[in-house]
């Protein structure tokens, strides 16, 4: 077992490092750099602009290094926990992320319980009352949200929020709790708000959920432990419960890692769409004004969330199922 | 006899004290009393400057106000906090409404030929730490900073010379300077008054501290490289920067000082207690208190605006948002009003003069062809589908509310005349058509047309395919290419597109007085002619000469201006390049007027009904006074 | 003792010494079936699984024909009937039956709110036609194919009428032909998207599972880092990349290939499981004994084992190739106009304006569920024929 876990994250480790090499190549790649985007936006608003003092700022920044160096520096900047320097705000990205990773993680988390705490029942459900109409029904729901492209449910989800309850549109909170310290209040402010980012987010991850939940314990349900409990004489229901559940869990654990990579980039696309104070529109701001530090360090962290969440999952499959630490291997 | 004089004597008298001891009935603004109060602020009399800026409230609309309130607006970027800066269009001199120059900060000032420019401070007048506003900031900027070495690499900037030529700056006492060149210098003052503007002084009390002149050079440096900078000048310029309005420790003169370290979703900006204005019956300019950003994703703003979540808003706010916004006014408590954008142009199709191909060079500099091109757009039908008629269909040239403005500029080639434009196709030799209908170029190419555009909005692309069907009917096809706007722009540098689309004369509402420099040939990031632009930019280092006899003769008029003594003579100057561009279309000019929501709080007082909407000159709101809008109470507010 | 035989039966034909092994023809049908037709069987019981299908094949085929569909061609403008709601079709006038037509529109101006209102003209009774030739309203004579110009229609407005069935947009562009159009390019992209990751999955997938070792462990570490990556973020950089020079027809083959590139690790991961796992099986051993070649084994032997779930994963990532353009076009990374695609459609719905006051642009919506929906039940049903084992 502890072989097995080593293995895992020192796997894990050139994973990581190609990636940030892949991010770091991405985000070089559009033509241009910082400084002539944010030059063109200032004449495009009529103001003058003196192209020598952006060439002194070039040179201050050192761009104008080759690119092999600056991938260094950024690259072994991350590891200290100096993300880079932030043009768009004049200061070190660690600054300008601050709240925004925080809020990011407590929407996906939230969606993740919320998938989890909607799928289970349903799955079950669905599993134990085979081909009836509460199953059909509940199916046909989930492939709904499944197939709905989740962002245009977004905005109509909020214009009937503002239309029926009055809430304000857009950000996780009323305007006036945004920097003011944690109170009950605030959070309620932030529950009313959270529902319809969550809902939106969750509803495809839930209809994918349920039916690899209903699809293995139907598996379960077929095979001959579970007709033999049933036989002598355990209630069904117990029965269920002891036996074929826990074998259906598994994919709760072992989708994370399908899991989570679909509710970041959910959450990413809502986020633009609500405005939200998450990692997503930021994201896009800074991949559209070329802040070279702070996209590649958003994607960085996205990417590292995932892989963690990766080997979190791996890690509890492991433990949950023998077969894994035995084979050594996740058998997906 | 002598008693009724002595009565006249005496009522005079006691009309005059009020006047003359004005600053005895002054109003100090309720949150600022608990300071004053407990010792933290001194009373308002000597907040003030001896001598105020008093404004009458006298303009239409217009009405005295009272103190208090929050005004809540919306941003897209952090960035944005500039433009408290800009809407509290605090300056040296400023426009007023009727886009005259008039003094603000200075109380005088006295030009003599042009060349010779003398400032007179108020004196009293205060930053809003409370330290004395005074010539030695403008001394620091002169000596410590535009004529610093390491602080600016490259000389003061190029709005301070004239042919090269540095001003003498004499500092004759604590209240008075003096700026003297030996040839006019007519940017000067709208420099100074611009929306973003040229700063020539500095709170020297407070970057004194980062300048190596006044401080040990190691230790400075030391705490430089604390700060994450490269050296004391990389934390100076880090500091001084008033425009970005982000060091909330940087002393202001601006009626709202920015009190939010970034970054941060919302930024809450606090009246100016040094603040050097008062209404005519002594309250304390700014009325309101406070004012507060709040960041939102800028696709989202119409909708937060259209729910009331925003006081004052037009920024980010389109045309085609009203409709959305006027629905909701009443649910929402604001007004939904209209303002014209007064840019010479909304929107306007560049030939690219400079284009490396040599049959279309040779077309595109053909004066009837661009005439045909215009005459064959149905202005009309852009207005109506797109603006329900409400724009105005012009020409790329100054608007109406303009002084220099004449119809014939307006209407030159403008109207709709496929017929006449087929005869000018015609009359070029481009008569032989292929077989979709689309004429031939000499060489046998079929005409057409690739515009670029940055699209950015729906509105430039739904525009350009009104237009190409126009075109069609005349035999030219017209494919549009969208693309980003530095993409763009670097092609049409390297001659490589053929026409862009964009928008027209940046300032659609000159004096004669103001830079005529947006009709010639002066900068790069002209699209019909960048390569001359680019030329004159970098004094024939770069780019190509002109070689073109109207154009040649608008560089000449332009530099003409610049010597002009008078504005009789600066205004024959401004309307022979008018009419020059007006009779070579170098630009066609699609649609001008067009209107911008400007959303108000329903007891937002003193916002006009109509206003122009411009950069520059305009501010936004600058110009209507901003610190002069007020909050009535909300029981008046229907 | 009674010396009654004991009845029993006896057969009296002859014995036949194969009637243990012979078929009848019914189970002979059956065992030498090929794999191919007994999925195909399977299928048709699942009888959503076959509804989806022949939706889906509609659908295909319709792209085909979308001119003839669509009232009217791409880029007919109707500058009189702004944002126009949707009309309604009735079947009675003043109670008489007059067969399915639309009432006039009769627009004005309202210039206070700048908004057009639009209302019934009862008096202009617009039958529609079927089946019509001839340019006789606006918008009526198209390109087909953008070859062949044409006005042949299935069904239009009458003479010089309007037929708005889902309204117009801000240019007076009828949505129900857009959405008609649009999915020419939604579904081919699907369609391309797929074709990539497939032979990408394949090859790569194949070649790690048969070679194992070296290959294998590099295959491996690439789709690991593929798959962390979330797609959105992955997809919103790479869009960023494609030169905006680039036509809008190479825009959409580069984002093609994106979405086609990023998609082949979960396919290459099912091949390369399958393939280790019957490397091992005996008649593969048998075939490398006799001397086939490593591309023969995989190729003949090998793949079709697993063929048919190869193909329900595929069918089920088209329908994320579909909602990934959707995405990206409507966050304004993908497509744009000129080019017309669902995406395309929904971007330009995408502003509070529509969703307040001009809702029935958000109809494209509806075709992008019904494709997923059925490819996904399609795609079930694939699955469910395919595996063995139940």
């Amino acid at each position: 077992m502890f072989n097995y876990i080593v293995r895992r994250i020192l796997v894990m480790i050139p994973t990581l490092i190609v990636i940030s090499a892949l991010v770091f190549i991405i985000i070089q790649l559009p033509p241009g750099d910082y400084f002539t985007t944010y030059m063109n936006e200032l004449q495009s608003r009529g103001e003058k602009v003196d192209a020598a003092k952006l060439e002194f700022l070039k040179q201050q920044y050192g761009f104008d290094k080759p690119m092999i160096e600056q991938y260094f520096v950024w690259a072994t900047g991350l590891l200290v926990g100096d993300f880079g320097y932030s043009f768009e705000f004049s200061r070190p990205v660690s600054e300008v992320v601050g709240d925004r990773l925080w809020l990011s993680f407590i929407v996906s988390f939230t969606t993740i319980l919320f998938t989890w705490m909607v799928s289970f029942p349903i799955g079950v459900y669905s599993a134990v009352r085979q081909y009836s109409v509460g199953d059909y029904t509940l199916t046909f729901f989930g492939f709904l949200g499944l197939a709905t492209p989740n962002f245009l449910l977004a905005l109509i989800l909020q214009w009937m929020a503002f239309s029926y309850f009055g809430t304000s549109i857009g950000g996780l909170m009323d305007p006036q709790y945004m920097d003011a310290a944690w109170s009950v209040d605030k959070m309620l402010s932030v529950l009313e708000h959270l529902w319809v980012p969550v809902l939106v987010i969750g509803t495809s991850g839930t209809a994918g959920m349920i039916r690899r939940l209903r699809a293995n314990l139907l598996d379960e349900l077929h095979k001959q432990y579970y007709i033999t409990a049933k036989a002598k004489g355990l209630p069904p229901g117990k029965a269920l419960i002891k036996y074929p559940l826990r074998m259906a869990l598994n994919p709760f654990i072992a989708d994370i890692g399908n899991l989570l990579p679909e509710v970041i980039s959910g959450a990413a696309i809502v986020s633009i769409v609500l405005s939200l104070p998450t990692t997503g529109p930021m994201l896009l701001n800074a991949l559209q004004s070329q802040d070279m530090y702070l996209a590649g360090s958003f994607l960085m962290f996205l990417a590292t969330l995932t892989v963690i969440g990766t080997l979190i999952s791996d890690l509890a499959l492991a433990v949950l199922d023998p077969r894994i630490r035995i084979g050594g291997g996740a058998a997906k | 006899m002598k008693r009724r004089y002595l009565k006249f004597a005496a009522i005079g008298l006691a009309l005059a004290m009020p006047a003359a001891a004005g600053a005895q009935m002054l109003v100090e603004p309720p949150s600022l009393a608990p300071l004053v109060e407990g010792g933290k602020l001194p009373p308002l009399a000597q907040r003030l400057p001896d001598t105020p800026v008093v404004l009458a409230m006298d303009q239409p609309g217009q009405s005295i106000g009272r103190h208090g309130g929050t005004l809540n607006t919306i941003m897209a970027r952090s960035k944005d906090v500039r433009l408290m800066v800009v809407y509290g269009y605090a300056r040296l001199v400023k426009f007023d409404r009727n886009l005259n120059l008039v003094p603000d900060i200075l109380e005088r000032i006295e030009v003599k030929d042009g060349k010779i420019f003398t400032f007179y401070l108020r004196p009293g007048h205060k930053w809003s730490d409370g330290q004395p506003f005074t010539t030695e900031d403008f001394r620091y900027y002169w000596e410590d900073v535009a004529n610093n070495d390491l602080l600016s690499p490259i000389g003061p900037s190029a709005l301070l010379r004239v042919d090269g030529e540095l001003p003498t700056v004499t500092f004759i006492d604590k209240t008075t300077l003096r700026y003297a060149w030996s040839k006019p210098n007519p940017a000067f003052l709208p420099a100074l008054a611009g929306a973003r503007p040229f700063y020539i002084y500095r709170p020297a009390h407070y970057l004194r501290k980062y300048h190596a002149r006044y401080n040990d050079t190691e230790k400075l440096n030391a705490k430089a490289k604390q700060k994450g900078q490269r050296s004391w000048a990389a934390l100076h310029n880090k500091y001084d920067h008033q425009y970005k309005n982000k060091n909330i420790e940087l002393p202001t003169l601006q009626p709202w000082v920015n009190t939010t370290e970034g970054p941060a979703e919302r930024f809450i900006f606090k009246r100016n207690p040094y603040y050097y204005k008062i209404d005519r019956n002594g309250l304390q300019l700014p009325y309101i208190d406070q004012v507060i950003f709040s960041i939102a994703s800028g696709k989202i703003i119409p909708a937060q605006v259209g729910t009331g979540q925003s006081d004052l808003q037009a920024r980010y706010l389109r045309f085609a948002n009203f409709t959305f916004l006027k629905a909701n006014e009443k649910k929402s408590r604001y007004q939904a009003r209209l303002w014209r954008i007064a840019k010479g142009s909304h929107l306007t199709l560049f030939p690219n003069l400079n284009v490396n191909d040599p049959v279309w060079r040779k077309l595109l500099r053909e004066v009837r062809f661009r005439r045909a091109l215009s005459l064959a757009v149905d202005r009309f039908e852009l207005n109506q589908v797109i603006y329900y008629g409400l724009a105005i269909e012009a020409q790329n040239t100054v608007l109406p509310e303009s002084t220099l403005f004449r119809k014939e500029y307006q209407k030159a080639w403008a109207k709709h005349d496929p017929s006449q434009a087929n005869r000018l196709l015609d009359s070029l030799g481009l008569d032989k058509r292929n077989d979709s209908g689309i004429r031939l170029l000499p060489d046998g190419r079929p005409i057409e047309i690739i515009v670029e555009s940055t699209g950015e909005s729906t509105e430039e692309a739904d525009i350009l395919e009104l237009v190409a069907d126009q075109w069609a009917k005349v035999g030219v096809k017209m494919l549009t290419k969208p693309s980003q706007r530095e993409v763009m722009r670097n092609r049409i540098y390297a001659g490589e597109t053929l026409m862009a689309i964009s928008s027209g004369l940046e300032n659609g509402v000159p004096t004669a007085d103001m830079d005529p420099s947006g009709l010639a040939p002066t900068e790069q990031v002209q699209y019909q002619w960048s390569k001359w632009g680019q030329y004159r930019e970098s004094n024939g280092r770069m780019g190509q000469p002109i070689d073109m006899a109207a154009p040649k003769r608008l560089a000449a008029l332009n530099a003409k201006w610049r010597l002009a003594t008078g504005t009789a003579q600066r205004r024959d100057i401004w309307h022979e390049m008018l009419a020059i561009n007006a009779d070579r279309v170098f630009t066609i000019g699609l649609i001008s007027g067009v209107l911008q929501p400007v959303v108000v709080r329903n007891n937002l007082r003193n916002v006009p009904v109509k206003g122009i909407y411009n950069w520059d000159p305009g501010a936004h709101f600058g110009i209507y006074g901003m610190d002069s809008f007020w909050f009535a109470p909300e029981a008046a507010a229907k | 003792m009674t010396d009654a035989p004991i009845e029993h039966y006896v057969n009296k034909a002859e014995f036949n010494p194969e009637s243990a092994v012979t078929l009848t023809p019914e189970q002979e049908r059956y065992y030498m079936a090929s794999q191919w037709r007994l999925m195909w069987w399977k299928l048709r019981r699942h009888r959503l699984a076959v509804i989806s299908g022949i939706f889906l094949a509609a659908i295909y085929l319709s792209i085909v024909i979308s001119e003839v569909l669509a009232p009217y061609n791409l880029h007919a403008r109707n500058t009189r009937y702004l944002y126009s709601p949707p009309q309604s079709v009735h079947l009675f006038d003043d109670g008489k039956f007059v067969g399915p037509f639309v009432y006039g529109i009769k627009a004005s101006l309202n210039l206070e709110r700048l908004q057009w209102t639009y209302s019934e003209d009862t008096s202009d009774v617009q039958k529609i036609r079927y089946l019509c030739v001839g340019d006789d309203y606006k918008g009526a004579s198209y390109l087909f194919w953008g070859l062949f110009p044409g006005s042949f229609h299935l069904f239009c407005p009458a003479k010089d009428g309007q037929l708005f069935l889902l309204g117009t947009d801000r240019l007076g562009r009828d949505v129900l032909s857009r959405i008609i159009y649009g999915a020419r390019i939604s579904l081919t992209i699907g369609l391309i998207g797929i074709g990539i990751s497939f032979t990408m999955g394949l090859t790569i997938g194949g070649l790690a599972g048969y070679y194992g070792g070296f290959i294998d462990a590099v295959v491996q570490r690439i789709i690991e880092v593929i798959r962390s990556f979330p797609s959105l973020p992955l997809w919103m950089a790479l869009s960023a990349i494609l030169p905006v020079t680039w036509s809008p027809i190479l825009v959409f083959a580069g984002i093609t290939v994106i979405l086609g590139m990023l998609d082949w690790p979960g396919l290459a991961r099912a091949v390369r499981s399958k393939l280790l796992a019957l490397r091992e099986e005996d008649f593969c051993t048998a075939a490398e004994l006799m001397g086939a070649k490593p591309s023969r084994i995989i190729g003949k032997h090998l793949l079709p084992s697993f063929m048919s779930h190869l193909i329900a994963s595929a069918t089920l990532s088209i329908p994320s190739m579909i909602l990934g353009e959707t995405a990206l076009s409507f966050l304004g990374l993908g497509l744009r106009p000129p080019i017309t695609s669902w995406g395309v459609l929904l971007n330009e719905a995408q502003n509070i304006s529509v969703v307040a006051l001009y809702p029935w642009l958000m109809y494209p919506v509806v075709p992008v569920i019904c494709i997923v929906l059925a490819f996904q039940f399609f795609g079930d049903g694939l699955r469910d024929a395919a595996d063995p084992y139940k």
